[in-house]
Order: C-alpha cells, then sequence, then structure tokens
C-alpha cells in the first residue's frame, strides 16, 4: 500500500479558505491528504498548534494566510511572518525535516495557486515519508 | 578590573545608603547560603539586612527574575550584571516594570563561576558582554581587554550536525529532562501566569516526565522566548540534569537577530521582535 500522508492544513478565513473554496467550485482537482481547519486570521495561529499536530501525527503541516499587506485585519499576516519563521527555524534546529512545514500566501481569487501548492506539498510529504519523530507512540500519552 | 571584594564592598555601601535615606524599599542583591560557593538570591530590606549581602565569583543568578514579584511602584534596586542589566531593559520593554521605579547598580565582572562545574563563564556562556548595558550607578571598573567571543560561536559544532545527528541530540537531552520546571522558574523571561504548561483547558501537553510531554514543552518554551531570550544562561544552569537549553535559546537567538536585525533587550526604546513587525521583511525568512 503506498503511503498517503496525513497533512493538516490551517487557512485563515478570508483569503486561503476562501480560495480553497474557489478551487471547490471550479472543480480543480488536488489531493485529499489535506485536512483544513479554518481559523480567522493567520496570527490567530498559536505555534503550539503546529507542534501538536506534529505530536498527533501530521505528516505536514500547511498553513495558508492573505498575501501580506492583504489581511482583512490589516496587519495580522505581518505578525504571523516573523512568528511562524521562529516556528520554522525551531523545528528545523530541532531536527525536524525542513519540508514538513510550510506557509504560503494565497489570496481569495487564487483557487489555483491553491490546488497548486496542496499538490506539490502533497508529493514532498509522500517522498519524505512518514513523520516519525515527534509522533507520539499511542500507548505514552492518552490525549 | 575591580575585584569582587571591592565590588562586594560597593555593592553594601551603595545598598546601605539607598536603604537608609528610604531611596527604595528593597535591594535585590546576592545573599550568603550554607557556603562561599552557594550564594543565594537576597533581597534586603532594611539597612540591618545589608551586611548579609555577598559578591563572589559564584553569584551568577539573574536577580532580573524576581523583580516582578513586587507590585508596580515598589522601589527596587537590584545588582545587575552584563546579562542580568539586559532582562531589565527586556522586562522595561514588555512594560513589566518600569524604569524609574528601578535604581540599577551595575557589577561589571569577568571570570564568574558555575557553581556545579568551577568553569569560568565566559562571552561564549552569556550575552558575549561583561559590562552592564544599563545602570544607575556602576560598583567598579569596566572591563576591557577581556577576550570577547562572538556570543554565537559555541553554536558551530552543532549547526554543522545533520537534521538526523540534531534530533538524536535534542531527543537525548529532553529524554533526561524531570520536569522540574527549575529553567522557568530561574529565567527572568518566564513570567506568564499560569504557564501553558500549567493549563488544563486546552492541555497542551502531558505532564509526565515523558518524550512527547518534554519535547513539547520545551520546544514551546523556546518559542515563547524566541526574541526575548537574554542569553543569561541560567536555564542551563538551574538544570539539575545538565540540559543545554542555552544552547537552543542561542539559536533561536541568532535567528531573530538575522531575521529581525535586533539582538533582546539593548536598548530601551526596542520592542520585542514578535510583538513587532516591518512591512518590509521579506518573505525568504519562511524558505
Amino acid at each position: 500500500m503506498s503511503f498517503e500522508p496525513k497533512i493538516l492544513g490551517i487557512a485563515c478565513n478570508w483569503c486561503t479558505y476562501t480560495g480553497a473554496d474557489l478551487a471547490g467550485t471550479t472543480r480543480l482537482h488536488y489531493p485529499q491528504n489535506l485536512r483544513v481547519v479554518r481559523v480567522m486570521c493567520s496570527s490567530r495561529i498559536n505555534p503550539s498548534f503546529i507542534f501538536r499536530a506534529f505530536q498527533l501525527g501530521a505528516d505536514g503541516v500547511l498553513v495558508g494566510g492573505c498575501h501580506p499587506g492583504d489581511c482583512h485585519y490589516n496587519t495580522g499576516n505581518l505578525y504571523a511572518r516573523r512568528r511562524l519563521a521562529v516556528t520554522k527555524k525551531i523545528l528545523e534546529f530541532a531536527g525536524l525535516e525542513p519540508g514538513r512545514f510550510r506557509v504560503e500566501w494565497i489570496s481569495a481569487s487564487e483557487g489555483n495557486k491553491f490546488a497548486e501548492v496542496v499538490e506539490e506539498f502533497t508529493a514532498q510529504i509522500k517522498k519524505l515519508g512518514p513523520q516519525q519523530k515527534l509522533k507520539i507512540d499511542e500507548l505514552q500519552e492518552k490525549a | 578590573m575591580t575585584d569582587f571584594k571591592q565590588i562586594e564592598n560597593n555593592l553594601k555601601n551603595e545598598a546601605k545608603r539607598l536603604l537608609e535615606a528610604g531611596e527604595v524599599a528593597v535591594v535585590l542583591a546576592y545573599g550568603r547560603g550554607y557556603d562561599e560557593k552557594h550564594s543565594m538570591p537576597f533581597a534586603a530590606k532594611t539597612p540591618a539586612d545589608v551586611e548579609k549581602i555577598v559578591f563572589n565569583q559564584y553569584c551568577n543568578f539573574n536577580m532580573a527574575r524576581y523583580l516582578k514579584r513586587y507590585p508596580c511602584g515598589t522601589k527596587i534596586a537590584i545588582a545587575a550584571k552584563a546579562a542580568d542589566s539586559r532582562a531589565i531593559i527586556q522586562l522595561i520593554q514588555e512594560e513589566k516594570v518600569r524604569r524609574e521605579d528601578l535604581v540599577i547598580l551595575g557589577i561589571p565582572a569577568y571570570g564568574m563561576k558555575n557553581q556545579k562545574t568551577d568553569e569560568i563563564i565566559d562571552g561564549k556562556t552569556t550575552g558575549g558582554i561583561y559590562n552592564p548595558v544599563i545602570y544607575d550607578i556602576l560598583l567598579g571598573e569596566e572591563v576591557h581587554g577581556q577576550p570577547v567571543a562572538s556570543p554565537y560561536d559555541v553554536l558551530a559544532g552543532y549547526e554543522a550536525m545533520d537534521k538526523e545527528a540534531r534530533w538524536v541530540f535534542w531527543k537525548k537531552e529532553f529524554d533526561k529532562c524531570i520536569r522540574c520546571y527549575a529553567c522557568r522558574k530561574a529565567c527572568p523571561m518566564c513570567y506568564c501566569d499560569p504557564c501553558f504548561i500549567d493549563q488544563s483547558k486546552p492541555r497542551w501537553a502531558d505532564k509526565a516526565p515523558q518524550s512527547p510531554g518534554n519535547m513539547m514543552y520545551h520546544l514551546t518554551r523556546f518559542h515563547h522566548l524566541a526574541g526575548r531570550c537574554i542569553d543569561c544562561g541560567e536555564c542551563s544552569r538551574a538544570c539539575p540534569v545538565d540540559i543545554p537549553l542555552y544552547l537552543f535559546h542561542k539559536k533561536v537567538a541568532k535567528e531573530c537577530e538575522e531575521m529581525f536585525g535586533q539582538a533582546a533587550g539593548m536598548k530601551l526604546e526596542d520592542k520585542p521582535v514578535l510583538v513587532d513587525f516591518r512591512v518590509e521583511d521579506s518573505d525568504k525568512i519562511l524558505e
């Protein structure tokens, strides 16, 4: 059986989630490995969400937000950019493969880009294989 | 360089003067422990307490840790070495203490020693500086001519490791953790109440001292201290199982400095990097 990764997508309500909607309404095909969680803004994402997702078995995490300057709340994604850059560096220094976490700016009109990014990211995670490092052994913790 | 005995006398004199004049309510300094090597954090509240103040090469506590214990508006005098003064600046930036409430007694010191290993704590394991960044009264001559190593030199070996080796290294280190939270207690920047690890809704991480919870606790703590860690190294010295936490903090500090062009706790007018942004930040930082 081929490896089907579990990918957590965290998408901002105003751009990426709407972009995903557009990808759907225009009948674009993209891999079904992405599970999308909608948040109101990319700056609402607590970095612990990402660590926790990896612990609970995500093979990759994709964060989507508005293009810088386009944020519905004006400055949210500018904070998020700095914060998530630090998250990325921390995961990298801890020894997780850097390709497992990705941040993309996808606007509401970029259904195509959404499908492309998901396709590309899924292929990348498939190549990296299952994420074993942070994943919790079920016996060790019952969350 | 002024010797430690001289600094101790200056510290006592200043503390006595400030307390007698009623300029401050408390002097945060170092007190005698059960022997010379084990000095303790000490708060002198009356002129009579001043006699108990000591200063020697083992007084490496970061007294900025205790500033937050006093209600806002309390006048405090604090003995601050180089890294401690950066912690004070960082706390002022975060509006946890007010500059006008503080009398900073700066201590320029080279040759501080780790209580456990007797190693000299040089520029590599502190912020790379020996003189306080900010002070009202300097209790000795400034230190010059000591080797000033780049604070990030010590990282080179770890950065050269490939990711698998780094993972094995950190996993082994974090597995040692017994979750005593001494790192959190020693840290001047850790003042959240409650700490995320003590919250039960949501429960961010397992509280048992096992691998997954340890990993979550430490990674999140590194993240919370990103751009705020002032590199005093107290977390690793407080650690009973000797996890080199300072290495990871230093790495995050280095990345923050490279990405955002600002080191923590160097200027009063700066804002902590993660509560600030620039429109012209590059998207390259996310690659």
